[in-house]
């Protein structure tokens, strides 16, 4: 079930909120964690069933694994590793089975995401720092539907004491106006804006296409802003959700597209994933190593970010993404040291297209079709200039300048939108920001009102989340 | 041993670190207040830390860390331990 979908919004959550403050009304407390247990399997289970059991076991496996790591046992040590190696291994299987030679199985949806998410209790749990008992408890950690499929990737002890939280239990009207005012935010993001770029970025990655100059910039830079507007849309509707039942969900984007260096790029990006890889994968690498050196954290960078890119999938695009950010990386760590700068509006124009590029390989489904855009973005197919005002481009011709038709509507469209994104992503406040200045006004109320009802018209074409497929 | 005194020697730790000699912290200071302090430099200050105070910090601790102020808690928390 998708959060855009009309079915979600007027069925699901209403009745899923109803259930689960009723239940806690009555002081049934057990009642509501598994009414929210409930609705999260549905949830789940609404795209296809025959994935619930994996998640089920996932679940399952994993809380038997935590309640012995938590005690003090002798075969602690390989008890640990073997957790690893079975969340590891399960999604190494279902990711990567078809490069070796396997059959292609479709991806279990959010997979990536809740295995992640119990790695990260099984290590907290072996070091020391949980001490959860109940099965019911986790289950409800795990499969807390606004974060279960595309994260944001959360932790048990930062979840899990909000929803124990007695003061939580009653419905709160301030939190869900303020639910309401993310979820809308979130929606616009989706149907408004990501849904626009995704018409503009598609055409230009389907094969056999050739793009020229104008044509290669126009895909790449809709792809960019589609991603974004798509997956922190995303984001929003789950932080806006959770707001709803009394929950605060980690943040995931920070305005990214602000960044002044790559480093500071993954500070803002997906920000759960590059937390969780940092302390998950970064940090017990350094620690590894014989020494702290700069060498030996460079090499340490490299592999996290490397495994953060392969993390997306199998395909050479996605080992290539991973490889190209994480040598970014080790460059501006290298100037950095330095103490080397580029002139601040030069450091965003560098950081920004390396960001637009490096999207190019993610999106594209081969290196092929990743080369044909970034080959047109170079002017190897010429530049064709729209036909106002002038009929004949002169001596330019032999440089492969072309006039070509006139613009359309949808052109003049799309040039507002790219005025209009770059503004928003330099000056307005994003989603954190605004969660702290919020205040349950009319024109506030109005403006969600108008966005939504824009929003329920254009859900009629419903479109899944860029992320449901890693 | 009092707040004040870890803070000081945190401070001595990520000035030679950051290699900035002049640097100021407070218990509020956080990365996004220094541009020096990112993913790397800050395993560096941790295990700078962990040395200095023969102590080790859990991975979930580490993520959970805001501010200097948080160090230094989780230090005390070690240390009575």
């Amino acid at each position: 079930m998708l959060f855009n979908s009309y079915g979600f919004i007027f069925l699901f959550l209403p009745v899923a909120l109803l259930g689960y403050f009723g239940l806690n009304h009555f002081k049934q407390i057990t009642l509501g964690k598994m009414w929210l247990i409930a609705a999260s399997l549905y949830f789940y289970s609404y795209w296809n069933i025959k994935n619930l059991p994996l998640l089920l076991t996932s679940i399952l496996v994993n809380y038997v694994i935590g309640q012995y790591l938590q005690k003090d046992i002798s075969w602690k040590k390989n008890l640990f590793r073997f957790g690893l190696v079975f969340n590891v291994g399960l999604l190494f299987f279902f990711k990567y089975a078809g490069l070796i030679g396997f059959a292609k199985i479709a991806l279990p949806l959010g997979i990536s995401f809740f295995t992640l998410q119990q790695i990260g209790f099984l290590v907290d749990a072996y070091e020391g720092l949980t001490t959860e008992k109940s099965f019911l408890d986790y289950t409800v950690f795990v499969s807390f539907f606004p974060q279960l499929i595309s994260g944001p990737i959360g932790h048990f002890q930062h979840l899990m004491p909000q929803i124990e939280n007695p003061e939580n239990k009653r419905f709160n009207i301030d939190q869900f106006s303020l639910g309401l005012f993310v979820f809308c935010l979130g929606l616009t993001k989706k149907v408004l804006i990501s849904e626009a770029f995704a018409s503009w970025a598609k055409p230009g990655f389907e094969a056999g296409a050739t793009l020229d100059f104008l044509a290669a910039w126009k895909t790449s830079l809709s792809y960019t802003f589609q991603l974004y507007y798509d997956f922190s849309g995303y984001t929003d509707m789950a932080i806006g959700i959770g707001h709803m039942f009394n929950v605060k969900l980690p943040h995931n984007f920070n305005s990214p597209f602000r960044s002044k260096s790559v480093i500071e790029f993954w500070s803002r990006w997906h920000m759960t994933l590059s937390q969780f890889i940092n302390t998950y994968v970064f940090t017990p690498l350094v620690r590894a190593m014989p020494k702290i050196t700069f060498r030996n954290t460079m090499i340490a960078t490299f592999l996290a970010m490397f495994i953060a890119g392969v993390w997306h999938g199998a395909g050479w695009t996605f080992v290539v993404y991973g490889a190209i950010h994480g040598a970014a990386l080790v460059m501006n760590h290298i100037r950095k040291k330095k103490k080397k700068k580029f002139p601040g509006w030069l450091a965003w124009l560098l950081t920004f297209n390396f960001i637009n590029v490096s999207f190019v390989i993610f999106r594209a489904h081969e290196m092929g079709d990743a080369l044909r855009v970034l080959k047109g973005m170079l002017g190897f197919n010429g530049v064709v200039i729209p036909r106002i005002g002038i009929k004949s481009v002169g001596a330019l011709k032999d440089f492969g300048f072309k006039v070509g038709s006139y613009l359309y509507p949808d052109d003049y469209f799309l040039i507002v939108m790219f005025i209009g994104v770059f503004w928003a992503i330099h000056k307005l406040h994003n989603t954190s920001e605004l969660e702290k200045t919020f205040k349950p006004q009319t024109k506030v109320a109005m403006a969600c009102g108008i966005a939504f009802v824009l929003c329920l018209f254009g859900m009629n074409r419903i479109t899944e989340f860029i992320y449901f497929n890693f | 041993m009092n707040n004040a005194e870890i803070l000081l020697t945190i401070t001595g730790i990520m000035q030679e670190v950051l290699e900035l000699p002049d640097l100021k912290v407070t218990l509020e200071t956080s990365a996004a207040d220094v541009d020096e302090w990112d993913s790397m430099t800050h395993i560096q200050i941790i295990s700078a830390i962990e040395g200095k105070y023969r102590v080790r910090f859990a991975l979930g601790e580490l993520q959970a860390l805001k501010n200097v102020g948080d160090m230094i808690g989780l230090i005390q928390k070690k240390l009575t331990k």
